[in-house]
This record gives structure tokens, sequence and C-alpha cells, in this order.
């Protein structure tokens, strides 16, 4: 319990420190509010424009998709919020050596270097996410157990999302430069953002099996609107995978970590 | 030598640094400037192959499954050949204050980053080629010779209001502290009211109708229906609007360098 206590007290310095740097630039701050507020319209009206000529993408119609991209947007949104400038930050400590200074802090390297930066600014955004998740959620009748399981399956698609970036970032320990894969990161997310059955049969199974980006979303939605429990399954496992890749590639890459004087 | 000459020589120069510096790390530069632009293709194929399996009407606003794959396929022709990535460099060297040193070089800010976008240019037509002969061999894209000529021109024009947008956008830098939320903002809309994501045809027609008094739709869905031969208003006109969108966007760039000029404090020096 101390363990947990010091984690959280340090999480809330991370908060502090995060909120005063973002208002020392609050032309960005409105700026970021904007950006995203732009990501999640554009991506819900493409959706909606496509279905003014269509009744059925896939097995799904109108609310049910428009219910898996709100998921997604949501968990995108708590992403954007807590842990996406983590990973930029990340390629740019390993490049300029700052890695350094934070692996010599008596606290776990990963919890450092991954969940040290927040973003206030798109806290502001969550209005639209969440509420088309609510207004979908409603639109397909959503049972009760379903609404109770929600919130925890948001979590977990969550976890699942953010396990696969730290393990993808890892490979930074062994590239030159990282922006790419940073950029590749982002394109596994894009990935992600549709419902597993869009992608044809082989790319399904890469998506589900190797690099299971399709399970973030599709694994919950599935059990929320279809009843299939057999994607969950695969989502814990594939959880539980992640984390001892990363441990064992976490350890790797420091070894392999030359640092700044080097 | 005259002066012509040697001005032509500073130009290739300074496009061989860029094109060195572009590719100095390969992988990098596949996964930053090609990947985005791939997966999008990438992810829009499947999304549409599923659409059509699930339809009773094979035909969705004029396109069948072909035709959208077509239109699709040269979207990705048409974002290697326009789309640069100028403004990330241009937005550095002002906020860290290098833009001191350009004042030493016998080459301008802009010469230089003019220079740095014609050699990404000559990479990006590469990919752009080799994409084509994948998406022909594949039996994605029928290829007639003059269409293709037209597109491609109509695209490589198309690039330099990509340019301008995003010469602006860095220079913007003077002001703000990072201008790549500027960047994504111009991407998101331009990939949602260019066509880029679905055709115009999907659109409302209220929306559709608006956008024609707009830059975007010359960003994607006009150089595809060039290349797909389904272009049917006045070419004359279409290059004069692209121009004077061109013209219209550097004016900004230089109304905007001036202003910030006159903020600029040279940090570093």
């Amino acid at each position: 319990m101390a363990v947990v206590g010091r984690y959280l007290r340090v999480y809330q310095q991370f908060l502090s420190s995060s909120l005063s740097e973002a208002m020392s630039f609050r032309a960005h701050f409105v700026l970021l509010i904007v950006m995203d507020s732009l990501f999640y319209l554009t991506t819900l009206l493409s959706v909606g424009f496509i279905y003014d000529h269509v009744e059925l993408i896939g097995v799904w119609g109108r609310w049910e998709f428009l219910f898996f991209v709100a998921f997604m947007l949501t968990i995108d949104q708590i992403h954007m919020t807590f842990i996406s400038q983590n990973f930029w930050q990340f390629s740019r400590d390993i490049v300029e050596g700052k890695l350094d200074f934070l692996l010599l802090k008596p606290i776990g390297g990963i919890f450092l270097v991954f969940f040290r930066r927040i973003r206030p600014a798109t806290i502001f955004t969550l209005f639209i996410p969440w509420g088309t998740l609510l207004y979908c959620g409603i639109e397909i009748e959503l049972s009760l157990f379903s609404w109770l399981l929600l919130p925890f399956f948001l979590l977990l698609g969550l976890v699942l999302l953010v396990s696969l970036e730290i393990l993808i970032s890892l490979s930074m320990f062994w590239t030159y430069q990282s922006i790419g894969i940073n950029f590749l990161r982002m394109q596994f997310q894009s990935v992600s953002r549709w419902p597993d059955f869009v992608y044809r049969h082989y790319f399904r199974k890469v998506f589900t099996i190797l690099m299971p980006v399709l399970l973030i979303g599709s694994a919950p939605v599935h059990f929320l609107i279809d009843r299939e429990w057999l994607p969950l399954v695969g989502m814990f496992l594939a959880i539980f995978v992640c984390w001892v890749l990363i441990n064992i590639f976490w350890k790797l890459g420091l070894r392999r970590y030359e640092s700044a004087s080097s | 030598m005259s002066v012509l000459v040697l001005e032509a020589r500073k130009w290739a120069q300074t496009m061989s640094i860029a094109f060195s510096d572009r590719l100095a790390y390969k992988f990098d530069f596949v996964l930053y400037v090609l990947g985005p632009s791939i997966v999008f293709f990438f992810i829009k194929y499947n999304l549409w192959v599923s659409i059509y399996s699930y339809q009773t009407e094979s035909v969705i606003k004029g396109y069948d499954l072909g035709m959208m794959l077509q239109y699709q396929a040269w979207i990705l022709i048409v974002s290697f050949l326009a789309q640069g990535h100028t403004s990330l460099q241009l937005a550095e060297d002002i906020r860290l204050g290098r833009i001191s040193s350009y004042l030493l070089y016998p080459f301008s800010f802009w010469q230089y980053h003019t220079a740095a976008f014609f050699s990404l240019q000559v990479i990006q037509i590469f990919v752009a080629t080799v994409s084509l002969m994948v998406l022909v061999l594949a039996g994605l894209l029928p290829v007639n010779l003059d269409l293709l000529i037209q597109g491609v021109f109509f695209s490589l024009l198309v690039g330099l209001l990509w340019f301008a947008f995003q010469f602006t956008i860095g220079l913007l830098a003077f002001w703000l502290e990072e201008t790549w939320v500027l960047r994504v903002m111009l991407m998101l809309v331009a990939q949602f009211l260019s066509g880029a994501i679905i055709p115009l045809e999907l659109y409302p027609d209220w929306l559709r109708s608006l956008l024609l008094y707009t830059p975007f739709p010359y960003l994607a869905y006009i150089p595809v229906k060039i290349f797909m031969g389904e272009y049917d208003a006045s070419y004359l006109q279409t290059l004069l609007i692209l121009i004077f969108w061109i013209g219209a966007v550097f004016m900004l760039a230089r109304f905007v360098w001036r202003r910030g000029l006159r903020l600029y404090s040279a940090a570093g020096m």
C-alpha cells in the first residue's frame, strides 16, 4: 500500500507540473483543443456520410458502428490526455541522452518514462467522444449490464493499447532516429479504429493475433453488442504477453542504451 | 560564368544536401513519410471492400467497387506526388534561432526550403512511380497515358499549393512555441474536405457546393478525377483557379514572414 501511495503522490506532482507547463503556452493549449475536436468531428462525420448511402457496414447499422467509433475515440481521448505525449518525449530522451537523469530517480523507470507527461488541454474535448458514446449506447439500447461493463471495458482497451505502444516504443533503443517508430505506433492506432470485420481474412488474423490492435475495440464492443466472449479472453492474454515482453525488452533496451556521454 | 549558371548550381547543391539529409535514416523516412499514406490506403481499401460485400445495390452514388478502389488508389498516388513535409524543419529553424545563419549563406531562407521541397518531390515522384506500377500490375488501376500526364502535371501543381500552406504554417513559429498542431489541423481538415477519405459525391449537396469555393477539392478530389478521366469542367479554368490559390497562399506567407521578422530576436547569437 505504501508503494502505491508513493506512486500516487508522484503522479499528483506530474499532473501539477504538466498543468503549470500547459498554462504557460496558452495559444498552444487552445490550439490543442481545436485540433482534437477537429479529429473527433471529422472521424464521426466521415462515418455518418457513408451511412447516408448504405444500410450496413459488415453486420452493423449506423448506431452500432458509431458506438464502436465513439468507443475508440473515447479510449483515444484518455490516451491523448494521459499517455500520448510520453512516447514523443521518450524518443527525444533517448536521442539526447536525457534518459540518464530519469533512470537515476528512485522510482520505476517504465512509470517515469511513460506516465510522466500529461496533456491537460485534451480533457476539455471529452464531451465529444463521451457524449457520442453515451448517445449511441442509448440508440442501440445497451442493457444495464453492458452499461455497467462499459467503463471497465474502456479501461481494458486503454491498457491493451498502451501496452502495445510501450512494446513498440521500446524498439527506439535500437534505432538511431525514433520519429518513424512514433509514426508506426500511430498507424497501428489508425488500424485499430475500425472494427475487425472490416479487414480481410489474413489481415484480420495478423492484427488480432500477431499485433493484436484489433482486440482493443472489437473485443469489448463485440461483447457489449453481440455477446461474443472469446475475443475478450484473447484481450487478457494479449495484455499479459505484452507485459512479459515489455519487462524483457526494457531490460535489454537499457543494456543497449549508450547514454548521453557516449 | 553567367549568374544564371551559378544560381542553378546553388539550387542543385542545396537540393543534393536536402536529398541526403532526407534519406540519411531510410527506415525512419519510410515510416514517417510513406507509412501514413500506405496505411491510410490499406484501411480504406479494406473498408470499401467490406462495405460493398454487404450491399444489395452494387453502385453507391455512381461508384461500383472497382471504381471506388480506383478512386482510393489514385488518392494514394496524389498524396505521394503532392503532400510535402516542409514546415517541420522550417519551424525549428525559426524557433531555435537558426535563421540568422541564413544571413551568412549565399542562399536565402525561402530558397533553402524551396530547394528542400523540390528534392523531396524528386523522391516522392520515384515513390509514386513505383506505387503506380504495383497498382497497375495488381489490376487496380488502368493507365491512359494522356490522363496520366495531365494528372501528374496537376498533382505537381497541387504539391506547390501544399508547400505554400505548410510554408505559411511553419512561419507561424515566429509567434507560436509549437506549429505541429497547426500542421495536424491542416492535415485533418484537408483530408476530410478534399475527398481524400470518401469521394465528395457522398457528401451532402450543400457542403459539396460550398467546398467548390475553397482550395480543398483541388488537393485530392479534382486531381483524382483527372486521373480517372471523369473531370468534365474546363481544364484551363481549373488550372487558373489552382494558380490563384497558390499565389494567394504564397502572398500570405510573404506577409507573415515580414511581420514575423519584426519579432525575431536571433536566439543564441
